[in-house]
């Protein structure tokens, strides 16, 4: 029945430099740079090559055994494949409401008890067609316009909440972050016992929305398009590019082939498909998939695989998406189940306060609160009279992070006396209204990969601190109140800018760490940034400090660029050559507890290291219309995984 | 103003009102300033942002004005003006930035005499630091109290101290950037009008093609390039695109001016042109000139508080009056953090607005006329 399936290509972890929208204040940067997946260098301009992207040819031909002989060596497993909705019903038969609907739709959201019981109601899937409203209209907020429709062309939030309605995906994952294949359109998924291959068998029932049926060779050649090096695909190759090859024997049976047996290979298979027919011809003109008039109506118009389709975009403004017949009907009878809105209208709202005000009004049915707003502006009978709002635990951290190449912070000590010299209490309870948890290390406290009895989270201690620089060596020599040591035989001055995107939030958080530093002979300068000059800044490692944040990838390994030596997104010249082999390790692991491990022991390396000081996790918080049902939490918030989104319906009037 | 030449026909006026001595121009130009309660009130005004301006670590801080610690005084407040002002005891002696309760536990015979009002620009006022004092409230219970006179914003930080703070901000980024304007385009207009032909021809095609940058994009690429903006850059900016029309009034009053009698007379003593410029013709020439410097204060003024409203004012932590706007925009139940720092941005441009157009009228003989 599911709609959109989240595609595991939205999976990676995000760089949440500018996060996706739990800030306040005016950041039409926020999600719009939050690429999905890979290097947050994405932002640079189509046809703009990645920093350390290889320019040469990235897909060596091949000659694919015959699926005979391929059948006969494999000796295939089968994989997961299934409906995560009914996988949502299924678990939650089990659990009772807390209250009556009547009552929870009444309830004020201002305890966990509360949330609890409001979420136990609302939450719900519908288990009966009858309660949905399939006329419904829903209108969600978005705070920055897509730059592309093409699924291929995707980099931005934006643009994987509007690809993944639009999209055709063959996995996804569900609310555990558990990879699987969705049965609407995979009929079989087999992995060889190596995991050196995977055959998908996908359903014959599948139409683009221009009535073409959609076949392994658009997955044969969408994967090509992908790994063609003229073609400039912002993020989504990342993960592809460890594929071998991938050959259709036939239109429904498609084999991919692995270059190495990894883990991680149940996610480097998943990345969205565009129509082969479409593209295949005006590809060859226009490489960039965007210039040519063909592809600039496309953009517009695209022909699409999922359930939605692009009924009208203005740019700027709105894009109303429209449910598509021919996604749930195939030769006049029903194959899947019918998606719960016959719209879905993104209204694109840069400024958090009128977004509010219009929920408020009733114009848009949900939008994500910042803490401010969740506690102050959110509680009156205005917002209630129409709208309810609940929360979740995400795993999305933030964090100083500290370029080791400097000379203050290449020592450890100095490292750690920042940890001790932050004040976290003031942060948790004062800047974020006591909404959000301390945050102790790269993996969220509980989940699989992180240590069982991980370090605690640092509290603050001034004196610990200035022990610690004194022990660097860092000490007023001149007798100017700010230390400073020799170094090179020049008497360098403690004094170094931290870098932040223009968001009020954030600059509080570093306006803190300068009043905390400055208590103890340490000038910071808090340097707000445009959002793409900072990434472009951070890529080339053109700072001294930054605050920032990662969402949650699917998979550990996705992190690996975060903490492997010499890697991209590695902003701050990290280095433990232990790592580096635990994560390879981890990537050929297959038991998911040796796994768990090897990631636990990464997390108590790196959190030894302090490479940089852990801040605080932040959480979900959204605002729903009163009619809106079905919204659950997963890591990765209410949308982005499966079921996700296609869980929410409206009820009847 | 009496050793030169005064121009024709403000000796004429003045003389026909006072027939025993002639006042000169200034002295009259000021009795007239002096009769129009309105400018004289505006007037009065900035001189009390001034003070304020200049006492504001005496009015609210967490650093003691004047203290004797260990048997020696200290100006800790200084440190508002410039950290470095600070003494370095009082790193060595770990204070972190608490004197009250540091002062008093590291030398017990030790003295301070405080700020009005215990609270700080930059930071939350906790618990215990102050005896008999409460911490800062903060998210939206700020409202203005007995210790918060105008509010706390939502981290907490006082709302009266920032804007005592910031008045210091709103001074200097009209008086410098339009004393830095004062002085390019006085120069500029000066040369242009007085030695006229290409020099003029010249002087004039560069006004233009300055006139025609935006300067609110300029400052916004400053920031994007500079690897510290400071409040300084942004009113070099200001000062280095608001000179023109100061330019363009100069050279036009240096235009009619050149042409006079009394500068012929100079000339036929064999005066060098610099000096005829700048001794004879510039005082004559300022009174025009003097009234827009005045409307861009005012300007000026606007655009720091804009920028900071929109976040891109001086770094953070900057107790600018914008800045105050910015955050009470998050949330407008926060009355206080608009109604007041607006308040202060309107009293202040309407000030020099209305010293502005009491000049004019104090100056030019045919407006104080009309206005009878």
């Amino acid at each position: 029945m599911n709609v959109s399936r989240w595609f595991a290509w939205s999976a990676l972890s995000v760089f949440l430099g500018a996060g996706l929208a739990g800030c306040s204040g005016g950041d039409k940067k926020a999600e719009d740079a939050a690429p999905p997946k890979e290097s947050a260098a994405n932002e640079s301009p189509a046809g703009t090559p990645e920093p350390g992207e290889k320019e040469e040819v990235l897909l060596e031909p091949f000659d694919p055994p015959t699926l005979a002989e391929l059948d006969a060596k494999a000796q295939w497993e089968p994989q997961p494949v299934g409906d995560t909705l009914q996988m949502m019903r299924a678990k939650q038969a089990k659990e009772t409401p807390l209250v009556s609907v009547e009552e929870a739709l009444k309830l004020r959201n201002t305890s966990p008890d509360l949330n609890d019981k409001i979420l136990s109601v609302l939450g719900r899937v519908a288990t009966d067609d009858a309660q949905a409203d399939f006329d419904a209209v829903i209108n969600r907020h978005s705070r920055v316009d897509v730059r592309s429709t093409n699924p291929i062309l995707t980099s931005s939030f934006a643009e994987i909440d509007i690809n993944g309605l639009t999209g055709f995906g063959m996995f996804g994952f569900d609310w555990n972050l558990e990879p699987l294949a969705t049965s609407e359109t995979v009929k079989s998924w087999e992995a060889s016992k190596d995991r050196l291959y995977d055959k998908v068998v996908l359903r014959d029932d599948l139409t683009w929305s221009d009535g073409k049926p959609i076949t392994a060779h658009d997955i044969v050649f969408t994967f090509q398009t992908i790994m063609n090096p003229k073609v400039p695909v912002p993020a989504v190759r990342a993960g592809t590019d460890k594929l071998r090859w991938i050959h259709a024997y036939d239109d429904h049976t498609v084999v991919f082939f692995h270059k190495e047996s990894l883990a991680t290979n149940v996610w480097n298979v998943n990345f969205p498909i565009i129509p082969k027919h479409v593209y295949e011809e005006s590809l060859k003109k226009d490489v960039t998939l965007k210039d040519s008039d063909y592809h600039v109506q496309l953009e517009d118009n695209p022909v699409c695989g999922g359930a939605y389709t692009i009924s009208k975009r203005t740019r700027g403004q709105e894009i109303v998406l429209t449910r598509r017949d021919s996604w749930y009907m195939h030769n006049g009878k029903q194959v899947r189940e019918k998606p719960y809105f016959k719209e879905v209208r993104f209204r694109i709202i840069e400024d958090p306060n009128i977004a509010l005000l219009a929920l408020k009004n009733g114009e848009i049915d949900e939008m994500e609160l910042n803490p401010e707003q969740w506690r102050t502006q959110t509680t009156d009978d205005e917002f209630y009279r129409l709208n309810t709002k609940a929360s979740g635990v995400e795993w999305t951290g933030f964090q100083f992070l500290w370029n080791l190449k400097t000379p203050f912070f290449s020592d450890i000590r100095v490292r750690r006396a920042m940890a001790y010299a932050f004040n976290y209490k003031e942060m948790l309870d004062t800047l974020f209204y006591g909404l959000y948890q301390p945050s102790n290390g790269i993996f969220y406290n509980g989940a699989w990969m992180a240590p069982t009895n991980p370090a605690p989270p640092y509290t603050q201690d001034l004196d610990k601190a200035e022990q610690l620089l004194d022990d660097a060596g860092w000490q007023d020599h001149d007798g100017d109140g700010i230390r400073d040591k020799e170094i090179n035989g020049k008497l360098e001055k403690f004094e170094f800018g931290i870098v932040v995107p223009t968001i009020p939030e954030r600059i509080k958080v570093c306006t803190l760490l300068k009043e905390n530093l400055a208590q103890i002979g340490i000038i910071c300068n808090v340097r707000p940034i445009e959002f793409a000059v900072l990434q472009e800044k951070m890529m080339n490692h053109e700072f001294q400090a930054a605050f920032g944040g990662w969402g949650t990838g699917s998979d550990p390994d996705t992190s690996e660029n975060i903490w492997g030596t010499g890697h991209e997104r590695n902003y701050g010249f990290y280095s433990n050559k232990e790592v580096d082999k635990l994560f390879d390790l981890g990537r050929k692991e297959f038991d998911r507890k040796k796994r768990g491990a090897l990631y636990a022991k990464i997390h108590e390396l790196t959190y030894a290291d302090q490479p940089y000081t852990w801040l605080f996790y932040r959480n979900s918080f959204y605002a729903f219309n009163k009619q809106l049902r079905g919204y659950t939490f997963s890591p990765r918030g209410p949308y982005h995984y499966g079921p996700g989104f296609s869980s929410i319906y409206k009820v009847k009037p | 103003m009496p050793t030169t030449l005064p121009s024709a026909d403000v000796h004429l006026a003045s003389a026909a009102k006072q027939s025993n001595i002639s006042r000169g121009f200034w002295a009259e130009a000021w009795r007239q300033f002096r009769q129009r309660r309105l400018a004289m009130a505006a007037l009065c005004y900035v001189g009390f942002l001034v003070l304020v301006a200049l006492l504001a670590p005496a009015i609210a801080g967490t650093k003691p004005v004047v203290c004797r610690y260990k048997g020696k005084l200290y100006f800790p407040a200084l440190a508002y003006f410039n950290p470095a002002w600070e003494n370095p005891i009082f790193f060595k002696d770990r204070f972190r930035k608490l004197y009250p309760e540091n002062l008093k536990k590291k030398d017990p015979k030790s003295w301070a005499i405080w700020p009005l009002l215990y609270q700080d620009p930059y930071r939350r006022i906790r618990t215990g630091e102050w005896e008999g004092q409460p911490e800062n409230p903060s998210g939206d219970k700020g409202r203005p109290n007995r210790f918060n006179l105008f509010g706390t914003n939502q981290e907490g930080i006082d709302v009266f101290a920032q804007m005592v703070h910031g008045t210091t901000i709103a001074l200097l980024v009209g008086f410098v950037s339009m004393g830095l304007a004062g002085a390019i385009g006085i120069a500029l207009g000066a040369l242009g009008g007085y030695l006229g032909g290409w020099a003029d021809m010249l002087l004039s095609r560069i006004t233009e093609v300055v006139m025609c940058v935006p300067t609110l994009v300029l400052i916004l690429a400053l920031i994007a390039l500079v690897d510290k903006p400071t409040i300084w850059h942004m009113m070099a900016i200001i000062g280095c695109t608001g000179w023109t029309s100061i330019a363009r009034l100069a050279r036009a009053e240096f235009l009619k001016l050149r042409e006079s009698d009394f500068v012929i007379a100079a000339r036929a003593l064999g005066v060098g042109w610099p000096r005829i410029v700048f001794r004879h013709v510039l005082p004559n020439a300022l009174a025009p000139v003097l009234v827009p410097i005045t409307f861009g204060i005012a300007s000026a003024i606007l655009i720091e508080s804009g920028l900071s409203f929109l976040g891109f004012g001086a770094p953070p932590p900057n107790p600018s009056w914008g800045t105050l706007l910015n955050s009470g925009r998050q949330n407008m139940n926060l009355w206080w953090l608009i109604f007041f720092p607006g308040l202060a941005i309107f009293l202040a441009v309407l000030a020099y607005n209305l010293i502005g157009e009491g000049l004019q009228e104090a100056t030019d003989p045919r407006l104080r006329d009309a206005g009878r």
